[in-house]
């Protein structure tokens, strides 16, 4: 009789951060479990503890090179709310076209670098080629284009915030400088060329996707819920709203929920076998509870983008599957609407008369002692909650990122895609991708999503030079 | 475009290994015509089109090797690169991307400082501040002309 098996992969390719994937195969080779392993820890929640909360977005910002402006976001509304203070409307509206110039360079960071190889190439494609260079050499043009929007997106936060990465123009109260008008027209000069560049590869991915029917099948193709932040009008928003949680059947579960009221409502868990917690919707339990976050689940509860064009896709793309788009393969073309919103609403924002007031800062010193934001970052909904004590230093934080939101789920596809595609007794690498690139579909940012301490399982061993254990201590 | 472009890396809050953007400060004040500068924590695919539009690009980075305080520079040529990774564009793999979209791979020099500590922090160590000025010295020799004891053909060392 054969013997159980376990396949790992290790890295996950083409994704942000460090993690693994098991495979565990039963006596005829056919996969019985799966999961996804997050191998790297970060710790944020607790470094931050003792630093003057002025300094956090500054600090939170750090956690990432590739959304940082993410946390600046999540961390500065945090950081308004310790101040109870409320912005001024320019430095709301320069806020949102900080965020969503991050937006379009996220994503096209996904689209374009990390998920674009398997979609131009094929899931079969010989690895070596299944890269940025393979894509230069099968289309050019759609690697020009994917490095012209990252382009987009880091020159609008670099000429808003000084820098590409990590600027710290975003602060407690506002943003440090207002806009010029030669930043403002050079980047609406920028707007036409991104639109197009949006137009033309949404038309070239609803095309291509034809051939993935297999995969849009069996790539966390299950119900759950998901959870978006909308405006008052039900519109698609990155930096402010009310959170809506749909179900599969395209009902509303909640509606008008409260940010700064999560822990009501959402739950963590902490697995053995992973740094990365599991977030999931209190009133279900754990694992049912089960919701996905980011592009797909914000289009499946919006009722409109609130732009033109974003608005014909997005009436197309809710004609995907019955009810709720459910394929997490559709994630990609979600994240190509947004960004095609995101180009037209960046364009609205720069036109808006009071855009370049100089009144940008609200001052204040600390007038309460805790303080939630929340946000739409790329991958989803963003949460930093800070509680300080009297001299202003922080005491106490709690991140809940979009990428430990969609840890169930990811686990749930790994599962689903490895149990289709994957067969142990004739490994072929072009499975063993489909199983990496259904978590790519989903983007996730581990160096954004690894921080709490003090819960997860923890073996600490002590070695001498030779190899040999001195001590160890474990934390089941 | 400008006819010169430095591109600075290394990550400031490693010690040493933030030296390009304390050479690039010193550049910044030095305001070269048709001199443009980007200071990067890594090397990333989008540099492939502003390196394509130039006539020559000087990358500038902390080295591990040699002697502290010890400046190189080195000739690249395109490489073409492969491999499932994106973390870890080298300057030659940015001018083979460069050559492949854009049609063109300017010349290139790799101008490196070696680094003494690495740890973490912000300071530089006193003998890479000691090499400072004789490292920005050599960069400003290179967006001008080509020194003569440049060969285009290998790798060299001054």
């Amino acid at each position: 009789m054969a013997e159980k098996r376990t396949i790992v992969i290790d890295p996950v390719t083409r994704i942000e951060g460090h993690a693994k994937i098991t495979l565990h195969l039963d006596e005829q080779g056919e996969v019985s479990d799966a999961r996804f392993h997050v191998t790297q820890f970060r710790g944020f929640e607790k470094l931050c503890e003792g630093r003057p909360f002025t300094e956090m977005p500054s600090l939170m910002a750090r956690i990432c090179g590739i959304c940082p402006v993410s946390h600046l976001i999540a961390s500065a509304k945090a950081c308004d709310a310790l101040l109870a203070v409320r912005i001024p409307p320019t430095a709301d509206k320069l806020r949102r076209i900080f965020n969503i110039a991050q937006i379009v360079q996220s994503h096209a960071l996904s689209v374009f670098h990390l998920s674009s190889p398997d979609l131009l190439l094929g899931m079969d494609a010989d690895p070596a080629k299944s890269n940025l260079w393979g894509v230069a050499e099968k289309d050019p043009q759609l690697a020009r284009d994917g490095i012209r929007l990252r382009q987009f997106g880091q020159q609008i936060i670099e000429r808003l915030g000084g820098k590409r990465i990590h600027p710290a123009w975003v602060v407690p109260g506002g943003v440090s400088e207002p806009l010029s008008q030669e930043n403002r027209d050079a980047i609406l000069a920028t707007i036409p060329e991104a639109l197009a560049i949006a137009v033309r590869t949404l038309a070239w991915y609803k095309k291509i996707s034809q051939a993935f029917r297999e995969e849009i099948g069996s790539f966390g193709n299950f119900p759950s819920l998901f959870m978006g932040m909308v405006k008052e009008d039900g519109g698609l928003t990155f930096y402010d709203g009310k959170l809506r949680m749909g179900d599969a059947s395209g009902n509303l579960v909640a509606d008008g929920l409260d940010a700064t009221r999560y822990f009501d409502y959402l739950g963590e868990k902490v697995e053995r076998w992973s740094y990365l917690k599991s977030a999931y919707y209190k009133p279900k339990g754990y694992p049912d509870g089960m919701y996905r976050v980011g592009p797909l689940a914000r289009l499946n509860v919006v009722d409109r983008c609130g732009t033109e064009r974003a608005d014909q896709e997005l009436a197309e793309f809710k004609e995907l599957q019955r009810a709720a788009v459910l394929s997490s393969f559709h994630y990609h073309q979600a994240r190509l609407i947004e960004i095609l919103y995101c180009v037209e609403r960046l364009e609205q924002l720069l036109n808006d008369p009071e855009i370049l007031s100089k009144h940008v800062r609200a001052e204040a010193k600390a007038n309460a002692l805790e303080g939630i934001g929340a946000s739409e970052a790329p991958r989803g909904t963003l949460f930093h909650h800070y509680k300080i004590d009297e001299q202003g230093l922080v005491r106490w934080a709690n991140l809940i990122i979009a990428t430990g939101q969609n840890n169930l789920a990811m686990n749930r596809s790994v599962l689903q895609v490895a149990k289709h595609f994957v067969r142990g007794n004739e490994l072929l690498p072009g499975m063993l991708n489909r199983v990496e690139a259904v978590i790519r579909a989903y983007d996730p940012c581990l160096s954004c999503s690894t921080h709490a301490i003090g819960e997860m399982a923890l073996r600490i061993q002590l070695l001498d030079p030779s190899g040999q254990v001195l001590n160890e201590a474990v934390r089941p | 475009m400008p006819r010169v472009l430095i591109v600075a890396c290394g990550n400031p809050l490693r010690c040493d290994d933030g030296l390009a953007w304390r050479a690039v400060e010193d550049l910044h004040r030095l305001r070269q015509q048709d001199v443009e500068i980007i200071a990067q924590n890594q090397l990333t695919p989008e540099l492939a089109s502003p390196v394509s539009q130039v006539e020559r690009v000087l990358f500038l980075d902390a080295a591990r090797r040699g002697q502290p305080g010890e400046i190189r520079c080195e000739l690249v040529l395109p490489v073409h690169a492969s491999g499932a990774f994106t973390h870890n564009f080298s300057p030659a793999s940015i001018l083979s991307l460069a050559h492949e979209l854009y049609g063109k791979a300017p010349q290139a020099y790799v101008i490196s400082l070696s680094g003494e500590c690495f740890d973490h922090g912000e300071t530089i160590s006193a003998t890479v501040e000691a090499a400072l000025p004789g490292f920005v010295e050599l960069i400003v020799r290179f967006t001008e002309e080509l020194p003569r004891t440049c060969d285009r053909h290998s790798p060299l060392c001054l």
